[in-house]
């Protein structure tokens, strides 16, 4: 096929707006699969995708497509539609030339339109305008237009009007892609360079690559090289997507497909690394992506802890498909054995946390989570730390840095002051305003991570009656008034539940952590003292009564066997607990304190 | 009622097993004389404590959740017949060092049938030193309690329960205040040296000032044991079920415990000395029957739902816990053709017997005699329970000394807290 006949492009749109259903009807158009193959939303091969109607794996499907009489190759790269998937957005764009960006007829721009129309110019593809559902009743297409023009340039007579469920417009759309988009740059004489944009591991054959040929080509029976690592494969079987995975005998420069080369171990290929000859290897790597960074942490600890081993296995699992997720076995006193997982924002946490318990039939609890700190220590040395417990003694720490981001939230304008009173809880400083149009305001906060990965969104959504969405941008680490609380049962600090906050919410987070768990732990036979101190210092305080009276009034011959068994009973209930401080701290009550679910 | 000696089990409270195992006793005559042979056996090494249960009552009390029916519908005659066929069971060998009968109400029976009864047991148990009947205050008058002494009885316990006229009214008691001193001056009258009161407190509604006149009116008879329970919900009562719909609320756990140390402190200082959680007795009037519980004596239970514990031979420090069926009917039916009517059996083995040893034992002022427990169970308390020794002792809930494991003072009011850990080895 002549390379100009090729076009590489994404879709990106804000969830919801119909980037999946677009796709479908461009694969029926093309002929790729029939109406009567077509699942819903066949990109989508998670169920968890489907239901949330989000897509958090990248993938890729090459269509054939004739336009004016010439046979043309679409190649369609599919990209997650969530901010915290920016990562992933980056890097299928950056195996294409072009991108659609899709805004919904009734919704219009969302926050996290604006950050994948931000990331597809960085990509320098070329963006297309769609506006999507313009048969609804709902639809106010002139107006997105607008917002459209007003906010990210792209003039308003030359977005493409569809609805993708319908099919309206999807084929002057295709035609648009053939004429408007630029073909990939052709160097096919040059050593074969090929990115790898996704990957995903396969029980029976290793790993497979997702790649796009930037020059050169790639054949099968080729001895490669990943540049990265240096390991060298043999390719086995290289191929397209139809959707279904159709063996080819090579992938010329400007295609896209996958390679697969007996690659066992999914760590060993690096997302963003490029692929190239062995024999006569390109001089350079093509430019990859920043590795993705884990900016909210978690613990996940199993509900029973004779769990521990299929939990380690389930993540394992999870991260063969999903190398922008960590976790590193975590031990703590009074929660037992589990991980602390890193992941890129808030919403991949929750999908991990869905997809252990979907596939996996695990029942897990979730600590609160928390982000990443930088700090300066006295010796002029930088670390970073994931959890409160690795804060290096007070003594040696000059500072402590926490990320802040750029915080993009769109909502409508009767609906400002409820969250501006909100940011301002939050210590998120407002940037600007910005009006899309007369109803509908765009606000730019400059805001502490630490303060939106719990439960702002929902607090958001609460008082915008559900139609602001928000959006983030890490944009750096700043020094900040910060510290760490410890929580002292009994006199004895307790790792797991300390934490670090604000100055100015050390007080109100740590008091109410005690009255939670002041609520969870069983009374003992002493009074239990439960603090909050800041380095040695207690600020607030609760206390947890003794038992003033268990005892069984009457113990005679008729009685001994039961009240035998409700001895044994209360003694069973002890064992679950945690021993600290010679208190005896059942472990759901931790859990308790620490779930994020209430 | 009263002071409950041998507890029968609480009706309603049966499982599988043991309607399965009622089925064979019906059937499998062979397996039921073998069980009978056995019984015979079992505790011939020991001296035990006889307990026959009474399972009938004028009128229920509200909290009282022991088995008992009303006693005009049963025929007195045939019940005490059935008692006496089942004592039988237990001719050879079987020594009884105490003898008590409760109930239910013992003294709702026919005097003539209660006396009887008395009588035949006095000749089965001619050693025992102490034979304890249970009274009602309202059932009794001189011809009965002279009856009894006569028959060999010579202990003698009151269920009072309260000196408040309210409290006998929410309780349910078929007596009045008044007939309490009346039935202790009669029993005086009658020769009884011997006399115990059984106190309620933490009723609802009672402040400690009526706790505190409750002690001074139990004091004021000069009696010589008083057994003080703090109000429990039991299962399957009134009280439980006005508990369930809001009508009563169990008093303030403070004040449950103020009116319990203020029992300690009174009574102690009228020198009742306490030497059982909820028992109070003048120096050598300690209920010996009941003492023998407490030591994980073995013991025989006549009656609707008495229980027995019955020792091993060979291993002393187990055996089973039998407790009979808590119907009056299928326990006549079963003892009158000449059948068993335990409707379960747990076996005890000696790990059992040590925790439940213990259990009991700590129940004791005088806790765990390390000696006793050893020539009981065979094994080393301060070994088998190191750790929790060890851990109540470092807070001043267990005391070590003289040989012997006890509760300290302030262990008490939260005794369970501490003798769970008792309850099973690790």
């Amino acid at each position: 096929m002549d390379i100009q006949n090729i076009r590489n492009f994404s879709i990106v749109a804000h969830i919801d707006h119909g980037k999946s259903t677009l796709a479908d009807r461009m694969l029926e158009l093309t002929g790729t699969i029939t109406s009567r193959q077509a699942k819903d939303q066949i990109l989508d091969s998670m169920d968890i995708e489907r239901e949330r109607g989000i897509t958090i794996k990248a993938s890729a499907v090459t269509m054939e497509y004739e336009h004016e009489g010439q046979p043309y190759m679409l190649n369609l790269i599919d990209t997650p539609g969530h901010v915290d998937f920016g990562y992933e957005v980056s890097r299928a764009l950056a195996a294409c030339e072009g991108a659609l960006l899709v805004v919904d007829a009734t919704q219009g721009i969302q926050a996290q339109t604006l950050a994948n129309a931000y990331l597809a110019t960085e990509a320098g593809a070329e963006i297309l305008g769609v506006i999507n559902k313009v048969d609804l009743p709902a639809a106010q297409a002139d107006l997105v237009a607008e917002e459209i023009e007003h906010v990210l340039g792209i003039r308003k007579n030359e977005c493409f009007h569809i609805s993708a469920k319908s099919g309206l417009g999807v084929k002057d759309l295709l035609d648009a892609v053939c004429m408007l988009l630029p073909p990939p740059v052709d160097r096919s004489d040059e050593p074969a360079r090929a990115l790898i944009f996704d990957s995903q591991y396969d029980d029976y054959r290793g790993v497979i690559c997702y790649v796009r040929v930037f020059s050169g080509t790639l054949k099968t029976r080729q001895r490669v090289r990943l540049m990265g690592n240096g390991f060298t494969y043999q390719v086995t079987e290289l191929g397209k997507f139809r959707p279904d995975m159709r063996p080819v005998d090579e992938l010329g420069t400007g295609e896209v497909g996958y390679v697969i080369a007996n690659i066992r171990d999914l760590a060993n290929v690096r997302i963003g690394d490029t692929i190239t000859d062995d024999v006569h290897p390109a001089p350079d790597a093509l430019r990859g992506y920043k590795p993705p960074m884990q900016m909210v942490f978690s613990d996940f600890y199993p509900g029973n802890n004779t769990e521990y081993p299929r939990l380690r296995a389930a993540f394992d699992k999870l991260s063969l498909n999903d190398a922008s997720f960590t976790f590193v076995p975590q031990n703590s006193q009074a929660l037992g054995f589990g991980f602390r997982c890193g992941f890129l924002g808030l919403l991949h946490m929750e999908i991990i946390q869905e997809r252990l318990e979907r596939e996996n039939d695990i029942d897990v609890v979730q600590t609160a989570p928390t982000v990443s700190y930088e700090i300066l220590l006295r010796d002029g040395t930088v670390k970073r730390i994931d959890a409160p417990s690795e804060l290096p003694d007070r003594t040696m720490v000059e500072e402590i840095r926490e990320p802040f981001v750029k915080l993009e939230i769109i909502t409508t304008n009767d609906t400002i002051g409820g969250i501006m009173k909100l940011a301002e809880g939050r210590r998120c400083k407002l940037l600007k305003t910005d009006y899309l149009s007369p109803t509908r305001v765009m606000m730019v906060y400059k805001a502490p991570l630490a303060e939106i990965v719990y439960d702002f969104y929902d607090l958001i959504k609460g008082v915008s009656h559900g139609y602001a969405t928000m959006d983030y941008e890490f944009t750096g680490f700043e020094v900040g008034d910060l510290v760490k609380i410890d929580i002292l049962v009994n006199g004895m600090p307790v790792e797991a539940l300390s934490l670090i906050v604000h100055r100015s919410n050390a007080e109100p987070r740590g008091r109410k952590l005690i009255t939670k768990l002041r609520k969870a732990i069983p009374r003992q036979q002493f009074e239990i003292p439960l603090q909050v101190a800041i380095g040695g210092k207690i600020i607030a305080r609760e206390t947890i009564k003794a038992y003033r009276k268990d005892v069984t009034a009457k113990l005679y011959g008729g009685d001994v066997t039961r009240k035998m068994k409700l001895l044994k009973k209360q003694k069973e209930g002890k064992k679950r607990m945690k021993n600290i401080g010679a208190v005896e701290i059942p472990q759901e009550a931790f859990m308790s304190v620490l779930d994020t679910s209430d | 009622m009263a002071e409950l000696a041998t507890g029968p089990t609480r009706h309603g409270l049966r499982c599988a097993s043991c309607v399965k195992r009622e089925a064979d006793s019906q059937t499998a005559g062979r397996h039921v004389l073998a069980v009978a042979d056995d019984e015979r056996r079992a505790t011939s090494n020991e001296s035990a404590g006889l307990y026959v249960h009474i399972p009938v009552c004028r009128s229920k009390c509200r909290y009282c959740g022991f088995y008992s029916v009303p006693a005009g519908g049963v025929d007195a005659g045939r019940l005490v017949d059935g008692l006496l066929r089942e004592l039988e069971r237990y001719d050879d060998g079987i020594e009884f060092c105490t003898a008590y009968i409760g109930g239910g109400s013992p003294t709702a029976l026919p005097a003539e049938e209660l006396i009887r009864l008395v009588r035949r047991v006095r000749e089965r148990c001619p050693q025992a030193q102490e034979f304890t009947v249970e009274c009602n205050p309202g059932q009794v008058d001189a011809r009965l309690l002279g009856g009894l002494k006569t028959a060999g009885v010579n202990r003698l316990s009151f269920g009072a329960q309260s000196f408040n006229a309210r409290e006998l009214e929410l309780l349910g008691r078929a007596h009045s205040v008044g007939q309490i001193a009346a039935a202790v001056a009669m029993a005086r009258r009658s020769g009884f040296e011997n006399v115990g009161l059984d106190l309620i407190f933490a009723i609802p509604g009672s402040t400690l000032a009526d706790w505190q006149a409750g002690l001074e009116a139990a004091l004021a008879l000069n009696i010589e044991h008083v057994s003080a329970y703090s109000l429990s919900f039991e299962a399957g009562t009134v009280f439980e079920a006005w508990r369930g719909t809001g009508w009563l609320a169990a008093v303030d756990e403070e004040l449950d415990r103020a009116m319990y140390e203020e029992a300690i402190d009174r009574l102690e200082r009228a020198g009742l000395r306490q030497y059982e959680i909820s028992n109070f007795a003048r120096p050598g009037c300690e209920c010996r029957h009941n003492l023998g519980y407490w030591a994980n004596r073995p013991y025989v239970g006549i009656g609707p739902a008495a229980a027995s514990y019955l020792t091993n031979d060979a291993v002393r420090a187990s055996g089973r816990r039998l407790t009979n069926d808590a119907d009056i009917g299928r326990y006549l039916a079963a003892v009158e053709s000449g059948r068993t009517a335990p409707a379960e059996t747990n076996l005890v083995s000696p790990d059992d017997a040590a925790c439940e040893t213990a259990v009991l034992n700590l129940r004791r002022r005088e806790g765990i005699d390390l000696a006793e427990f050893h020539r009981r169970t065979g094994r080393d308390a301060m070994r088998i329970f190191a750790e929790p020794i060890g851990r109540y002792r470092q807070m001043g809930l267990i005391e070590v000394a003289d040989r012997a494991v006890r509760l300290s003072g302030q262990a008490l009011p939260i005794a369970d807290t501490i003798l769970c850990d008792f309850s099973a080895l690790e």
